[in-house]
């Protein structure tokens, strides 16, 4: 049993194809004090920042407002949620972080089955069995993001890497508010992409009715824009799948999620 | 130096905008009520004017103590004190507790500057610690003729009245 939720686990933080949303919660947005320690919540759960199952904090950074990527000072992991705790000590715009790199595999049928091997296409022809039918490479990422910010915030945290998919945020993460327009743009492997599916979901959905939760999606230019009607924190969940003409993939299966949170006007 | 020559644009800048009439003040009249709990803690309140573009044009004034929690006071937060720190240090004073007080705005920007006439928003914005947090907001047009308004209480602030002479 303990190998299965690690397996499914495993396959959260490099697949979108689960049921399970992977999230980071920061215990802060906002602060005013310098020197301030963040605690951060990791987890994969079906209902926002209903914690259920918690989740390796291997791959967990801190990107600083001068663009130095650090480790957490301690964490922990928990069976509903794991935490992590680090200290501000400068002003500005910080990314937290769990993304691993993204993984390879080769699926294909051989003898009926349908079977895969982590391999990229490169790699794949020295590996796969002579038999092997309907081979697809596929790459595979997912990150789970949020940002904090320091007195005034800055943008160097928010930089894209230009692998896979990512969100430019034109609208600042610390300048998002409740009844006011977002605009962001999502990017794959740096360029924009249109129609990547998002869902948008506010946390409390445990005691409403109506998750209210939103479908939205990207624009030709791969603009999203919506309006937070209500202040409070929120997951953007987002994925895209596509057929690459990559040196190393024939499809390219990207997740993201990011929390934030809308402040009151 | 410096000094000088502000001075010198003070009464140039007077002299273009209020020929010879008596200057235009805002005054600003607001209550912090009396809270019955366990545990009263004074309110953190600004009090500042955002131009048309809802943009702050000047903080009037700022009563809070620590810095953990000037990002209560949310709007305040994001649009002066987050960034103007130098401007949060001049302008802030002590908490204050339940009454009734009068401030004034005279035109001028942070900088000293007067402001051209237009439409402007004065904004009063209450946080206090294990209560509630209340802003609240008028409109008016500076230039104009002389304007009175009123805006109902709200659990962090009592009856706000506003007075353009």
């Amino acid at each position: 049993m303990k190998n299965i939720i690690a397996a499914t686990l495993l396959a959260l933080c490099s697949s979108a194809a689960t049921a399970h949303t992977l999230w980071v919660l920061p215990s802060h947005f906002v602060l005013s004090s310098e020197d301030s320690w963040i605690s951060v919540d990791l987890s994969a759960a079906n209902m926002t920042f209903v914690a259920d199952r918690g989740v390796s904090p291997n791959n967990l950074t801190i990107v600083f407002p001068d663009g130095e990527r650090h480790a957490f000072a301690q964490s922990y992991q928990g069976k509903r949620k794991s935490q992590a705790d680090h200290q501000l000590t400068m002003d500005g715009t910080y990314r937290i972080e769990l993304a691993g790199p993204a993984r390879y595999f080769t699926f294909f049928q051989q003898d009926g089955q349908r079977r895969r091997i982590a391999a990229n296409k490169q790699e794949r022809s020295a590996q796969l069995p002579a038999n092997a039918s309907e081979v697809l490479t596929t790459r595979s990422r997912s990150r789970a993001l949020s940002f904090v910010s320091v007195n005034a915030p800055n943008q160097t945290a928010l930089a894209l890497s230009k692998e896979g998919l990512e969100l430019k945020l034109l609208t600042h993460p610390a300048d998002v508010v409740a009844t006011e327009p977002v605009r962001w743009q999502f990017m794959l492997d740096g360029k924009p992409v249109a129609d990547v599916q998002v869902e948008l979901s506010r946390e409390g959905e445990l005691y409403r009715d109506d998750a209210g939760r939103e479908l939205l999606s990207s624009d030709a230019q791969g603009y999203l824009t919506f309006t937070p009607q209500e202040a409070g924190r929120y997951v953007l969940e987002a994925s895209v799948q596509l057929d690459s003409t990559d040196a190393l993939t024939d499809r390219v299966r990207e997740s993201l999620t990011l929390t934030f949170e809308a402040a009151l006007p | 130096m410096r000094t000088l020559l502000f001075t010198a644009a003070l009464l140039l800048g007077l002299s273009l905008i209020a020929p010879a009439s008596k200057a235009q003040e805002l005054t600003i009249s607001l209550e912090l009520p009396v809270i019955e709990t366990a545990q009263y803690y004074r309110p953190y309140v600004a009090v500042w004017v955002e131009d048309d573009a809802q943009q702050s044009v000047r903080l009037i004034a700022l009563w809070r103590k620590e810095p953990d929690w000037l990002k209560d006071i949310r709007r305040f937060w994001r649009k002066i004190g987050r960034s103007e720190t130098e401007l949060v240090d001049a302008r802030t004073g002590a908490t204050r507790t339940p009454g009734r007080y009068q401030l004034s705005w005279d035109g001028l920007d942070d900088a000293g500057k007067p402001l051209p006439a237009g439409e402007y928003t004065v904004f009063v914005e209450a946080s206090r610690e294990q209560g509630g947090r209340s802003l609240q907001r008028q409109s008016f047009q500076w230039g104009g003729t002389a304007q009175h308004y009123t805006q109902e209480a709200m659990p962090e602030l009592g009856e706000l009245k506003i007075t353009l002479n």
